[in-house]
């Protein structure tokens, strides 16, 4: 699904991603992890093809395809959905409307018709349920006075109405109380399929415990360092990344 | 005669008088055919509006108040802020007082204008400086074409001026009514420190016009903090003209406390010639009786990533009028400015009127600029509380002005100021309480 | 990876056309060009009116001839030649007509381009359509259904005929003819426009609506509009405009007074896309309108506008609120691109006791234009406990057009509550990549952000203007800024 090669990035001329490699498949959750400043975020944005980040080297390949040329709303057309770390907030424009918004942009790009009102609105009643939302919620103007749990939930919201082929969540987990993190980490697990596949960026492994991922890695200074399974996230958790830097030297 | 004539005649016989190079000479003259053309401003002008100079130029006014008047020290000690050690230049009818001054060479400038504007050695400043930054406007014209004294301080690079500056101009008066143009230029260096504090005082009940104009050029890094302690007998007049010239980084703050005089009009205009200035412009007005105060700022934003904080209380009581005037112009180059103007009123009595004129232009897309100016009472709730614990209406009332206004004070750095401002305001207020600081 | 830059928003703000810019070739008969006595008299003459009207207009006449034309407002252009102007315009047939069939069709297929047809307004929003063409009304439906309620609904010139008692108690009550330098010149010539009247304790039970268009090449617009709100009475107005493109500048000076009688509530809403100049400034409409309501006791007035037309607007819909209780309303959206000059605000006048004013001005510059708000707020010394908010917001697109802010706040009595809000703020590149990343485009990305910019005064449009506004707001940005 997702094959990035020797990617080299940097912003404001200060170089971040030193070469990283990661190829994920259909069907697979990988998690990425690692301390501050190791470029977790910078890979998020980079794939979602922020502009003030530029590639210098390497390549982004989704579905065989090369989408580092691709504009952020081309990115999205081919099925990538970045969860933000801190979701912006659009005064005046409700939840609603934006994702009514979105998705017939999508469907537009994709040479389709406008969704019918009437499958919009069950789609939208179904996807809220999921979320535990409130219907109310959803008139409110986008993440305007949101508290931090109501902007991450109001992203897996999103998420599930576009289905995305590939979703990337950056530190869903954070802001997030254990109740909300059910809620949102449900929300991921029932959208999964053979057919998409999640990154889940975080700092911790409480998230992990309930989106069980098949590989983790290990993000240090602009590289994957190191690789495993679900194991290693417990690991992480209990003697931190020190260890990793040591190995490396 | 008018007054604008018994001016126009008079420059001739003034001009024979004073000494001075001849570069200035040319400005004053110029200056007065300006003024000649532009004569006193009027309400049918945009930026008189609201405020008529009519009952104040009908006075017949001495010019030149020639007789220097001994004052003494006793008399006078309340209108300095006597509790600290300061340096002092102070006037009397415009005219220099040795004896209650304290000037100095040492290190910086703290002295006269008039030796500024006579004594060649000051002529590099004087041609640089003198007239520059001023809007050749009717009543800094007229200023202009008559200015012969004032304070000059003149502060080097990387000098930190240890203790305050005190301006202090009394008019004496004591056969008839009497009109000053102090002249000030304060020119402070790459990274240097000073602090001012400026007032007028009138000690006679005949009337005053003072017309003063100050130019004050910040430069790189500098730090300019200075008062403007408004209150003078309910015969004098003012209109202060200040122009405010900023070098990149600098911070210059202007504190205008209005409580006292006639009609008291202030034209504080601020240029940003450079990046990452700050620019603060507060006042306190709290006026009543037929009092009138009107302040009219200026913020021209002309280069990018700076700032400027203007925040106006107003307290008006009895048939007290307020004006409060303020334009901030952000240029097509000034991206990023954060520009932020606050203006709040208390009306106290039916008949005080306040005018309220926020002015915004911005023709850059990437700034912050909010103003917000409100007209109200005070809150009931707030007083019904304190009444219910016991504190009585009246000192309630004046606890919440208190409150109202105090935003401004905090940002006060003079502690002494602050002090004595405080007192001001409880005087004001007519109350007696502990509001100690 | 592409990045929309300024230059291509420059790029794409060029290449935008006037949408509505087209002609209808309609046989008009058009007066001599200037202006005198003899042809303020001509236009009475021609219209029938009373020796009273004739007279009224001679002495707005001699009034605005006495007058300068204003020059305060922060708008630079050529000012019209007023003897280059021709005075009256009326197309040469004039039908009476009964129903719709009866109505040219060149002039219904003007209305289907403008998306605006009647028939579905017909069946779709119950709207009464007073059509005027030109100055004179050649249209007139739903005449019936609003004469069974007593409802007066019709071409001012027609009022004065049939109803001279209420025109001449009104007119000019407002706004006098002495007012302004426009309001003056309108009232000495103006062609015609609407006059409408609710009876006593009546809900007018549909949205009167007028389109206004201006036709004929180098001729002036002058409507006159005059309603009002007879005691306990309720009536919602709809003001439409646009006009085909030309390359003269077409003077547009209009006047309508409101009048709300005891417990009457008028709601005054106008879409004005009239032509705004090509992109390098030339042509487009001077609109230099004067509007105002009076409310008595306990009534209420609410100006909506959403303004995207005109190269020159300059325009202070104001209400005076001379009753105990009574309520003003100021909704505006003010869009300007290429050269255009909005300079435009509201005054809210109060004189009653207990009266309130709110004012939301949302202004969105784009191009080389400059958009100016200039507002009133006057509390008199009898008006106790008035209140007023004001919130102006301004939007700029791009680093050559400019927003101004001039709000004028004057207030004389000690209970009133005054709070005057402005800020002013870009379209933000997190907000954009954040759109990108779900897949919307940056254009529309933009007129989805312009749109929750403007929603506070897009939902006080009654329903089926609103879409056309949102229409409107998306067209004039179009291209460039959504």
């Amino acid at each position: 699904m997702l094959k990035i090669e020797n990617l080299k990035a940097e912003i404001e001329g200060k170089s971040i991603l030193k070469g990283l490699n990661l190829q994920v498949n259909a069907g697979e959750i990988h998690a990425i992890m690692g301390p501050n400043g190791a470029g977790k975020s910078t890979m998020a944005n980079v794939i979602a093809g922020k502009e003030e980040y530029e590639v210098t080297e390497g390549t982004i390949e989704l579905n065989g395809e090369d989408i580092s040329e691709l504009a952020p709303e081309e990115r999205a057309h081919n099925g990538v959905f970045l969860s933000f770390q801190y979701p912006v907030e659009i005064p005046g424009v409700s939840v609603t409307n934006f994702i009514k918004t979105a998705i017939n942009e999508s469907r537009k790009a994709q040479g389709l018709e406008e969704m019918p009102a009437k499958d919009m609105l069950k789609k939208i009643r179904e996807k809220s349920e999921l979320l535990e939302i409130d219907r109310k919620f959803l008139g409110r103007s986008l993440n305007e006075g949101f508290s931090g749990g109501e902007k991450k939930r109001n992203e897996i919201f999103q998420m599930a109405m576009l289905e995305p082929k590939l979703a990337i969540l950056d530190e869903t987990d954070s802001g997030l109380d254990i109740d909300a993190l059910r809620i949102v980490a449900n929300g991921v697990n029932k959208l999964k399929s053979k057919d998409n596949a999640v990154i889940v960026i975080t700092h911790y492994q409480r998230l992990l415990d309930y989106i069980i991922p098949d590989f983790v890695h290990v993000l240090h200074d602009g590289k994957i360092v190191k690789t495993g399974d679900a194991s290693l996230a417990h690991e992480l958790e209990a003697k931190g990344y020190d260890w990793i830097k040591q190995e490396l030297v | 005669m008018e007054l604008k004539d018994k001016l126009l005649s008079s420059y001739v016989a003034f001009e024979n008088r004073v000494d001075t190079n001849t570069d200035v000479h040319e400005i004053r003259s110029e200056a007065l055919e300006n003024f000649e053309e532009l004569g006193f401003p009027t309400r049918k002008l945009e930026a008189w509006k609201y405020t008529s100079l009519n009952s104040v130029l009908k006075q017949d006014y001495s010019l030149f108040p020639d007789r220097v008047e001994a004052i003494e020290l006793a008399d006078v000690k309340k209108y300095f802020i006597h509790e600290i050690d300061a340096y002092k230049v102070v006037f009397i009818n415009g005219k220099y007082s040795s004896f209650l001054s304290q000037t100095t060479h040492e290190h910086y400038d703290v002295c006269l204008m008039s030796s500024a504007l006579t004594n060649a050695k000051y002529k590099p400043v004087i041609d640089k400086y003198f007239n520059k930054v001023a809007k050749q406007d009717n009543l800094t014209s007229l200023n202009t074409a008559f200015a012969t004294e004032g304070a000059y301080i003149n502060i080097p690079k990387n000098t930190e001026v240890k203790k305050p500056i005190q301006i202090l101009n009394f008019t004496t008066g004591s056969e008839a009514a009497s009109m000053i143009q102090p002249r000030n230029l304060i020119i402070v260096g790459e990274n240097s420190q000073v602090q001012i504090i400026e007032r007028h005082q009138s000690l006679t009940s005949n009337a005053v016009l003072t017309n003063v104009v100050t130019e004050i050029f910040a430069d790189k890094a500098s730090n300019v903090d200075y008062y403007k302690i408004q209150n003078d007998e309910i015969t004098a007049s003012l209109v202060d003209n200040s122009y405010i010239e900023q070098q990149s980084n600098s911070v210059v703050s202007v504190h205008t406390f209005s409580f006292g005089g006639n009609i008291t009009r202030n034209n504080l205009n601020f240029y940003q010639k450079g990046e990452h200035i700050d620019s603060i412009l507060k006042g306190i007005t709290i006026i009543e009786g037929k009092q009138h105060v009107d302040h009219h700022t200026l913020v021209h934003h002309i280069e990018p990533n700076c700032e400027s904080h203007q925040d106006y209380k107003g307290i008006y009581d009895e048939r007290s009028t307020g004006v409060f005037n303020g334009k901030v112009i952000v240029e097509k180059e000034a991206q990023k400015t954060n520009a932020y103007q606050q203006n709040n009123n208390v009306l106290v009595s039916d008949k005080a009127t306040i005018n309220a004129k926020p002015q915004l232009e911005i023709f850059a897309d990437d700034v912050k600029c909010s103003h917000g100016c409100t007209i109200g009472q005070l809150d009931d709730d707030a007083l019904f509380y304190m009444q219910q614990r016991g504190i009585p209406q009246k000192e309630g009332r004046a606890l919440l002005m208190f409150a109202f206004a105090n935003t401004v004070l905090e940002s006060v750095k003079i502690p002494e100021v602050k002090q004595r401002i405080t007192k001001l305001i409880a005087k004001k207020l007519n109350v007696k309480v502990g509001f100690d600081l | 990876m592409s990045k929309y830059t300024e230059d291509d928003l420059r790029e794409e703000l060029k290449t935008k056309e006037y949408e509505y810019g087209f002609y209808t070739e309609i046989e008009s008969e058009t007066f001599a060009k200037g202006l005198n006595e003899d042809v303020v008299r001509a236009i009475s003459k021609k219209k029938n009116e009373p020796e009273w009207m004739t007279e009224w207009r001679l002495e707005a006449f001699r009034v605005w001839s006495q007058m300068e034309e204003p020059e305060w407002a922060n708008v630079t252009y050529k000012k019209p030649e007023f003897q280059e102007i021709a005075y009256y315009s009326a197309p040469k047939k004039k039908p009476k007509l009964n129903s719709l069939d009866e109505v040219d069709p060149d002039l219904l297929e003007t209305f289907k381009k403008l998306g605006i047809s009647i028939d579905e307004q017909k069946k779709l929003a119950n709207v009464a359509v007073d059509i005027v063409m030109d100055s004179v009304s050649v249209a007139t439906t739903f005449k019936k259904t609003l004469a069974e309620k007593g409802i007066i609904f019709m071409p001012i010139s027609e009022a004065i005929q049939e109803h001279p008692e209420l025109v001449r108690k009104y007119i000019g009550s407002v706004v006098p003819t002495s007012d302004n330098f426009y309001a003056a010149l309108n009232s000495a010539v103006f062609s015609d426009g609407s006059f409408c009247y609710i009876p006593k304790g009546v809900s007018c039970p549909m949205e009167l609506s007028t389109y206004f268009r201006i036709n004929e090449g180098g001729t002036g617009q002058f409507e006159r509009t005059l309603v009002v709100a007879d005691k306990g009475s309720y009536v919602s107005y709809l003001e439409g405009c646009t006009a085909p493109q030309r390359d003269e500048n077409q003077l547009h000076a209009a006047v309508v007074e409101l009048i709300a009688l005891d417990d009457a509530e008028i709601k005054y809403s106008t879409v004005q896309n009239w032509f705004p100049g090509d992109e390098s400034g030339k042509g487009g409409v001077y609109n230099f309108v004067t509007k105002r309501g009076l409310c008595e006791n306990n009534a209420k007035i609410s100006w909506t506008q959403v303004e995207t037309g005109s190269a020159i607007t300059w325009k202070y819909p104001s209400c005076v609120l001379k009753g105990n209780n009574s309520v003003g309303e100021f909704y505006s959206i003010a869009v300007t691109n290429n050269h255009q000059q909005a300079d435009t605000g509201t005054k809210m006048i109060h004189l009653g006791k207990n009266t309130k004013s709110t004012i939301i001005s949302k202004g969105i510059s784009a191009g080389k234009s400059q958009n100016s708000y200039r507002g009133l707020v006057q509390i008199n010394s009898r008006a106790e406990n008035a209140r007023n908010f004001s919130q102006c917001d301004s939007l700029l697109m791009g680093n050559e057009c400019g927003a101004h802010t001039f709000p004028y706040i004057e207030a004389k009595n000690k209970s009133a509550q005054i709070e005057h809000e402005a800020t002013t703020s870009k379209i933000g590149e997190d907000q954009l990549f954040y759109c990108n990343q779900r897949g919307i485009d940056t254009e529309k990305a933009i007129a989805l952000i312009v749109n929750g910019f403007s929603k506070e005064v897009l939902n006080k449009l009654p329903m089926e203007f609103a879409v056309e506004a949102q229409k409107l707001l998306e067209i004039s940005l179009e291209g460039s800024v959504g």
